[in-house]
C-alpha cells in the first residue's frame, strides 16, 4: 500500500476539502468491467446519494471503499492521503463505516454490546467490561436523543431500532463517512421521518453520509449531492437541485421512461373471480371489501405498515383473519393455511424473493414445478415426468427466462430472471388469482417493463391479478383499478383516468 | 434464414453439452465415491488377493453392510429434509427387542406355528419403527423442536425404554425363519444384501419419482420457500421421519437375522458412523441434496476398507483412523473445489442479497 | 411494567430462572419424600458425580456458543489423560500433579488445534469434522499409545484420588467431598470470567450469532475459532485427568460414547444449538439437574435404567416448551406497526 499526500481537485469554487475522495477507480471481475474510472467526492455534513440500477456497480464501489474488494487501479484519498487500496481495518480506522441492508448486527447480544463491540475489536482490546460498554453506548444514544433500550437483545428489536443501533455502532467507531445501503426499504412512514431527522443531526456533527437507494422521491428529499451510476461508470454528478425524478430515472436507465399506461378494455360483464367481504384481522386491517374480475389487474397500495401486506398475506393463508369471507369464482373458501389457498387457486409472489420465493440452490426446473407437484401426479401418486417436462419447457420459453438451460441453479440468475422463475412457479399451478407483492423490487428497469407485460398477458388470458406496490408509476402502468389502504382500511378506489401517479400520491397522503 | 437455424442448432447443442456437464457436476460426489470404492477395492485386492478376494470375505462384506446401509439411508432421508436423526439406532434396537420378546412370549412347541408367526412379528417390528418415526416427526414438524435436539431426546428415551425392558442384558431368541433367512442366498448374493438393495431402490424411487420425495427435497433446500409454495411442511416432515423409522425397524430385523440376539446397546457406534456414510455418499447435511446410490456405495466402501484392513491384519482401531481420515479428506477436498468454483463465478445475485 | 422487567431479568436470558425453579422443586420434593435426600452425603455425592460432566460441559458450551457442535471432546479428554498416564507409567517417573495436568493439557491443545484448524481454515461443518477426528484420535490412541487397562496409577495421581476437602460422619454415614470438585469449580469460574470479561468471550457470541457478520465487522473469526477448539481440548483434558484420578484406574475406553449426554445437559441449560446463546450458569444448572435426577431416581427406588429416558423426556419437554412459546410469541398480533416487525421476525425464524 502506498501512502502519499495528494492535493485533491476541488469542484468549481468549493473551498471545503472532502473527507473522502475516490479517484479513477476501476475493477474487473472476469470479463465484466464492474467499475470503470469512477470518481467521487464526499464532504463533511453532506448527504450524498448514490443511485443506479441493480448491477450498476454501486455495491462494488462500496466494497472497494470499505476494503472488502481491491481495485485494479485508482486511488482512495482520505484526508489528503492517497491509498491504492483499503482493507477492512484501515477503512474503519479512517472513519469509513458501511451499514448493510441486513445491518450485520448480532441478534443474541444486547444493544449496548452491539454498539460497542466492533470498535473494541478494531483497537484489538483483550478485555471487555459491561459497565464501561454500557456507559459508552449510553453516551452516544443520549447524544442523538434516541429511545433505545440498551439492555434489550437486538433480536427482539424492530427493524427501525436495529437500524438505529447500527448507526450508533458506526458513530462509536468515530465514523466520519457512513454508507447506508437502501436504508428506508423496511421502514414505515413514521420511521423514515425519524431516520431523516437523525440524518440532520448527523450532518450537524459533520458526518458525511452516502445513501444508496433507488427510491427517487427519497433521494430528492434528503440529499445534497447526487451521483448516478450506470454499467460501472458515473454518468452524472451534481447538487440535488439540478435533478428531478424524471431526469434521475433517465440517467439510471439511459433512456426516457415514460409513464405509460397500457390496460386492456375490460368487458362490463366480466365475471368476478375473487370477492373479499368484511375481512377483518384485529390490529392489522378492518372490514376490507373488494373484488377482482376475470382478466382484471388491480393495484393495492398504501404506506408500509398500512395493512396492505397483511391483507395479501391473509388471502394467501399466512395470517388467519378474525372474520369475513373470501370467495373464488363464487365459491366460499377457507384459507387456514398456504396449502389451502394454493388449492383454492390463489398464488402469491412474495416481496422477499430470495428466501420466500426461490430455492436458490435448486435448478430452474425444480423451482418451476415446486408449487404444482400435486398437479403433475399420475394415478399412482408418482410424478408424471412427461407432464413435468412439458410444463417446464413451456414456461421456460413463455416467460423468456434467460439461462443456458433449465438445469441451471437459480442462484446464477439475475433479479429479473429470478422473478420470472417465481412467476413461472405460480403459472404452473394455473392460478385463478395471482397476488404479487412488490413484483419488480430489485429488478432492473429494463426487465421491469417486461414483467409488467407478462402480467398483462396473463390477465388477458383470464387471470385475476392483485399487484401490491408502492411504486406508483408501476401501478399506473398496468392496473385497471387501484385500492388505497390507510391504517388498515381501504380508503379510496381509483378507477379509469383517476389512476395516475398524482392521484395515488394525493390519496395516500390524505 | 439458414443463418438463424444454424444459430438455433448451435444453441441447442450448446445447451445439451452444458446439460451433460452440469449433470456430471451434480453427480460429482457420487462419481468420487465410485472412484474411492474402486480404488479401495483394487488396493486391497492387490495387497492381499488371496484373503480379500476370497468368497468368504466378499460374502462377509455383503452380509455386514445391510444393517448399517439401511440406517444410513434413513439418515440420508432425514438430512434431505434439512434435519438429522440421531434416534435411528435406538429405534432399530427397540424394534429388535420387541420382535425378540414377542417371539419368545409366543414360542410354542409347534414349529409350524413359529414359522407362521415370522411375518406378523416382522410387521410389528417395522410398525414399532414407524411409531418411533412418527413421534420424531410430530416433535419436529408440529411441536417445532430442532431435529438434532428432538432426536437426541427420543434417542435417550427409546434407549432408556430398551434398557429398562431388557434390564440391560442381551435377549436371545428370534423366529427360526429370521435366522434361516439370514443365511439364505440367491447365488452368490446373500438375502440380507438383497433386502438392502431392494430398500435402497424403493427409497430412491420415493425420492426421485414421487411427489412426496420432491417435497422432501424442496423442504430441505429452503423450508420457507417450501411453505410459500403451498407444500404442507408438517405432513412432509412427519412422512419422511416415519419412513426413516420404518427403515430403522427394518434394520432391527436385519440385526436379528444376522444373529438372534437383541440388546439395548447394540451398534452404539453406528449412530455417528451412519452420519459419516451419509455425508460421504454426497448428502448435503444442510438439506435438499442427496443420492441413495451414493449412500449405498459409501456403505460398501467403508465395509471394503474395514474388511480390507482385516485382511491386512490391521486392527479395528486402525480402521477407525482410516474412516476418520477418509471423511475429513473428502470434506476438505470438497471445500477447496468449492472455493475455486465460487471465485470464478461471482454470483450476480450477490447485489440483491446475501 | 417494572415488575415484568424484573421478572424477565429473574427468568434469565436463557431461562436459567425456570431451570433453577425446577431444580429447587425437585430438591424440595425429594427431601419431603425421603429425608435421606436432604443431607450432606447426597449433596457431596451429587457434586462428586457432577465433576467430570461439568468440566466436559464447559468445553461443549464454548463450542455451542460459537455456533458449532463437537462430538470429539470425550475422545480428546480420555486420549490426553490416558496418554499422560501411559507416559508416566512407562517411564516410571512421578511428577507433581501440576505437571500431570500440564502434559495432558498440551496433548489436549494439540488435538484441539487439529479440530480448529480443519474447521476454521476450510469452513467445514463442525459436527462432521469432529466425527472424523474423533475416529482418528481414538484409533490413534488405541493403536499407538495402547489399549491396556491400567489398574494402578502413578503415585501422585493415586494419592490425589483419596484426598477429600471435607470428610465427616453424619447420621447417614460418612460424607466426603472430593478435592477435584474444586477443579470443576475453578474451571467453571474461569470459563465464566472468560466469557464475560474478555473480548475473546464476547467474540465467541458474535461469531455464533452471525459468522459472516462477525467477519465483516472485523472480528478475527479464524483465529477465534481455532483458539476455541484449542481451549476445548485443554478443558477436556482436565476432565480426562479428573476422571482417571477419581476412578483410580486408566481405561482408554472410558468417557467415549457419552458425548450426546453432555451435549444434552448443555442444551438443557439453555444454550442454543444454533450458536450465540448459552451461559455458564445455565450449564451448571443443566449438569446439576441431571445428576440430581439420577440421585433421586435411585433414592425413590426407580431403577437407574430409567435415567436415560428421564433425561430424554426432560430435554424434549424443555426444548418443546421453548419451541412452542417462541411460535406463540411470533403469532400474536398487536397493532399495525407491530405486525410488520413480527412478520419480519417470524420470517427470520422460519
Amino acid at each position: 500500500m502506498e501512502n502519499e499526500p495528494v492535493t485533491s481537485t476541488k469542484p468549481g469554487g468549493d473551498e471545503r476539502s472532502p473527507i473522502l475522495s475516490v479517484r479513477g477507480i476501476s475493477k474487473r471481475f472476469g470479463g465484466v468491467q464492474a467499475l470503470a474510472d469512477v470518481s467521487l467526492d464526499l464532504y463533511p455534513g453532506e448527504v450524498h446519494c448514490l443511485a443506479g440500477e441493480n448491477g450498476c456497480g454501486k455495491s462494488t464501489l462500496i466494497k472497494v471503499i470499505s476494503g472488502a474488494e481491491t481495485p485494479d487501479s485508482g486511488k482512495i484519498v482520505v484526508d489528503g492521503v492517497g491509498h491504492s487500496q483499503m482493507n477492512t481495518t484501515s477503512a474503519i480506522e479512517s472513519g469509513i463505516q458501511v451499514i448493510y441492508q441486513d445491518f450485520s448486527l448480532f441478534p443474541s447480544l444486547t444493544v449496548a454490546e452491539n454498539i460497542v463491540l466492533t470498535s473494541a475489536v478494531a483497537v484489538q482490546k483483550k478485555f471487555y467490561s459491561a459497565t464501561a460498554a454500557a456507559a459508552r453506548a449510553r453516551a452516544i444514544v443520549d447524544e442523538l436523543q434516541l429511545d433505545l433500550d440498551l439492555d434489550a437483545e437486538v433480536g427482539t428489536l424492530s427493524v427501525a431500532n436495529k437500524q438505529l443501533t447500527a448507526i450508533c455502532r458506526a458513530l462509536v467507531s468515530d465514523a466520519r463517512v457512513i454508507f447506508m445501503d437502501e436504508p428506508t426499504t423496511a421502514l414505515t412512514h413514521t420511521e423514515v421521518k425519524r431516520l431523516f431527522e437523525l440524518v440532520d443531526k448527523l450532518r450537524d456533527r459533520g458526518v458525511s453520509m452516502v445513501f444508496v437507494s433507488h427510491k427517487l422521491s427519497e433521494i430528492l428529499q434528503v440529499s445534497q449531492q447526487v451521483t448516478i451510476m450506470r454499467s460501472g461508470k458515473v454518468v452524472t454528478s451534481g447538487p440535488v437541485e439540478e435533478f428531478d425524478t424524471r431526469s434521475i430515472a433517465r440517467h439510471m436507465t439511459g433512456r426516457d421512461i415514460e409513464d405509460v399506461r397500457i390496460v386492456s378494455d375490460l368487458p362490463d360483464e366480466a365475471p368476478v373471480q375473487l370477492e373479499v367481504e368484511g375481512l377483518t384481522l384485529k390490529g392489522a386491517y378492518w372490514d376490507v371489501n373488494f373484488n377482482v374480475k376475470k382478466g382484471e389487474i388491480i393495484g393495492v397500495t398504501g404506506l408500509l405498515g398500512s395493512g396492505r401486506t397483511e391483507i395479501a398475506e391473509s388471502l394467501f393463508g399466512l395470517l388467519t383473519p378474525d372474520h369475513g369471507q373470501v370467495r373464488v369464482e363464487g365459491e366460499r373458501v377457507q384459507l387456514a393455511s398456504i396449502a389451502d389457498s394454493v388449492s383454492a387457486g390463489i398464488g402469491y409472489v412474495p416481496e422477499d424473493r430470495l428466501t420466500q420465493g426461490l430455492f436458490l440452490e435448486k435448478s430452474i426446473a425444480d423451482n418451476i414445478i415446486a408449487g404444482s407437484l400435486n398437479q403433475h401426479r399420475s394415478k399412482w401418486r408418482t410424478l408424471d415426468f412427461r407432464k413435468v417436462k412439458a410444463t417446464i419447457s413451456r414456461l421456460f420459453e413463455e416467460l423468456r427466462i434467460k439461462a443456458p438451460n433449465v438445469k441451471a441453479p437459480v442462484r446464477t440468475l439475475s433479479g429479473g430472471n429470478a422473478q420470472r422463475v417465481v412467476l413461472a412457479k405460480w403459472l404452473a399451478t394455473n392460478p385463478k388469482v395471482l397476488i404479487l407483492n412488490g413484483p419488480t423490487v430489485g429488478v432492473d428497469v429494463g426487465s421491469k417493463e417486461q414483467i409488467l407485460e407478462l402480467l398483462r398477458e396473463q390477465a388477458g388470458q383470464g387471470m385475476a391479478i392483485i399487484v401490491i406496490s408502492d411504486d406508483e408509476p408501476e401501478l399506473v402502468s398496468c392496473c385497471h383499478r387501484v385500492l388505497v389502504v390507510t391504517k388498515g382500511r381501504i380508503t379510496d378506489e381509483l378507477v379509469g383516468d383517476d389512476v395516475s401517479v398524482e392521484r395515488i400520491q394525493e390519496s395516500m397522503a390524505a | 434464414m439458414s443463418d438463424s437455424s444454424f444459430k438455433d442448432a448451435n444453441n441447442r447443442l450448446d445447451s445439451a453439452v452444458r446439460g451433460v456437464i452440469e449433470r456430471a457436476q451434480a453427480n460429482r460426489s457420487m462419481l468420487r465415491m465410485v472412484l474411492v470404492f474402486v480404488a479401495a477395492f483394487a488396493l486391497f485386492a492387490f495387497l492381499n488377493p488371496r484373503v480379500f478376494l476370497g468368497s468368504l470375505n466378499l460374502q462377509n462384506i455383503m452380509v455386514a453392510s445391510p444393517e448399517i446401509g439401511v440406517i444410513a439411508i434413513a439418515m440420508m432421508l432425514s438430512m434431505l429434509t434439512g434435519g438429522i436423526d440421531l434416534s435411528l439406532v435406538s429405534i432399530a434396537n427397540l424394534s429388535a427387542i420387541t420382535m425378540s420378546t414377542m417371539f419368545t412370549a409366543m414360542v410354542t412347541g409347534s414349529g409350524e406355528f413359529n414359522e407362521a408367526m415370522a411375518v406378523p412379528v416382522l410387521l410389528v417390528g417395522i410398525l414399532v419403527g414407524v411409531g418411533c418415526g412418527l413421534l420424531n416427526g410430530v416433535l419436529i414438524g408440529i411441536v417445532g423442536i430442532t431435529p438434532i435436539l428432538a432426536t437426541l431426546g427420543t434417542m435417550q428415551i427409546l434407549n432408556g425404554v430398551a434398557i429398562v425392558w431388557t434390564g440391560g442384558s442381551t435377549l436371545y431368541g428370534a423366529p427360526a425363519t429370521f435366522t434361516t433367512f439370514g443365511k439364505l442366498a440367491i447365488g452368490p448374493v446373500p438375502m440380507l444384501f438383497a433386502v438392502f438393495i431392494v430398500a435402497a431402490i424403493l427409497i430412491a424411487f420415493l425420492v426421485n419419482s414421487t411427489t412426496l420425495g420432491r417435497k422432501i427435497e424442496l423442504q430441505g433446500a429452503n423450508p420457507v420457500a417450501a411453505r410459500f409454495s403451498g407444500i404442507r411442511s408438517k405432513a412432509v416432515l412427519i412422512g419422511s421421519y416415519a419412513v426413516g423409522g420404518a427403515l430403522g425397524g427394518l434394520a432391527g430385523f436385519l440385526f436379528l437375522a444376522r444373529n438372534p440376539t437383541a440388546s439395548a446397546d447394540y451398534g452404539a457406534s453406528y449412530v455417528l458412523l451412519v452420519i459419516v456414510i451419509a455425508v460421504l455418499g454426497g448428502t448435503n447435511p444442510n438439506g435438499g441434496f442427496a443420492s441413495v446410490a451414493g449412500v449405498v456405495i459409501a456403505t460398501l466402501t467403508l465395509q471394503v476398507v474395514s474388511s480390507g484392513f482385516t485382511a491386512m491384519r490391521l486392527s479395528s482401531y486402525q480402521y477407525a483412523i482410516a474412516q476418520g481420515v477418509i471423511l475429513v479428506a473428502v470434506m476438505v477436498i470438497d471445500a477447496i473445489n468449492w472455493r475455486k468454483f465460487r471465485n470464478k463465478r461471482p454470483a450476480p445475485m450477490a447485489a440483491t442479497g446475501k | 411494567m417494572d415488575i415484568r422487567k424484573t421478572l424477565r431479568k429473574l427468568q434469565g436470558r436463557n431461562n436459567e430462572g425456570t431451570l433453577l425453579l425446577v431444580l429447587l422443586a425437585i430438591v424440595i420434593g425429594m427431601s419431603l419424600l425421603n429425608p435421606v435426600f436432604f443431607t450432606a452425603n447426597t449433596a457431596f455425592a451429587v457434586l462428586r458425580s457432577a465433576t467430570v460432566p461439568m468440566i466436559l460441559a464447559l468445553s461443549v458450551l464454548l463450542v455451542i456458543i460459537s455456533g458449532g457442535i463437537d462430538v470429539s471432546f470425550p475422545v480428546v479428554a480420555i486420549a490426553s489423560a490416558y496418554t499422560t498416564v501411559t507416559i508416566l507409567l512407562a517411564t516410571g517417573t512421578d511428577v507433581p500433579m501440576v505437571v500431570v495436568f500440564a502434559i495432558a493439557a498440551a496433548i489436549g491443545a494439540i488435538l484441539g488445534l487439529v479440530n480448529g484448524f480443519v474447521i476454521a481454515k476450510f469452513r467445514l461443518p463442525t459436527l462432521i469434522v469432529t466425527l472424523g477426528t474423533q475416529g482418528v484420535f481414538f484409533g490413534a490412541m488405541l493403536t499407538y499409545v495402547g489399549a491396556k487397562y491400567f489398574p494402578e496409577l502413578p503415585p501422585t495421581m493415586a494419592a490425589l484420588s483419596t484426598v477429600n476437602i471435607l470428610d465427616f460422619t453424619t447420621a447417614h454415614g460418612r460424607a466426603n467431598l472430593h478435592v477435584l470438585v474444586l477443579l470443576a469449580i475453578v474451571a467453571t469460574l474461569l470459563v465464566w470470567a472468560v466469557l464475560k470479561w474478555t473480548m475473546f468471550g464476547r467474540s465467541l457470541y458474535a461469531i455464533g450469532d452471525d459468522y459472516e457478520g462477525a467477519h465483516r465487522a472485523g472480528f478475527r473469526v479464524v483465529r477465534t475459532q481455532i483458539l476455541t477448539y484449542v481451549l476445548v481440548g485443554v478443558i477436556a483434558s482436565m476432565a480426562g485427568v479428573a476422571h482417571i484420578t477419581m476412578s483410580r484406574a486408566a481405561n482408554p475406553q472410558d468417557l467415549v460414547g457419552g458425548e450426546l449426554d453432555i451435549i444434552a445437559a448443555v442444551v438443557l441449560g439453555g444454550a442454543s444449538i444454533f450458536g450465540g446463546r448459552g451461559s455458564v450458569g445455565g450449564t451448571v444448572l443443566g449438569v446439576l439437574l441431571i445428576q440430581v435426577i439420577n440421585n433421586s431416581l435411585l433414592l425413590v427406588g426407580v431403577p437407574s435404567a430409567w435415567l436415560r429416558a428421564a433425561v430424554g423426556i426432560l430435554l424434549i419437554v424443555g426444548v418443546g416448551i421453548q419451541a412452542v412459546s417462541a411460535r406463540r410469541k411470533a403469532q400474536r398480533v398487536h397493532s399495525v406497526e407491530d405486525v410488520m416487525d413480527l412478520t419480519v421476525a417470524q420470517r427470520k425464524e422460519a
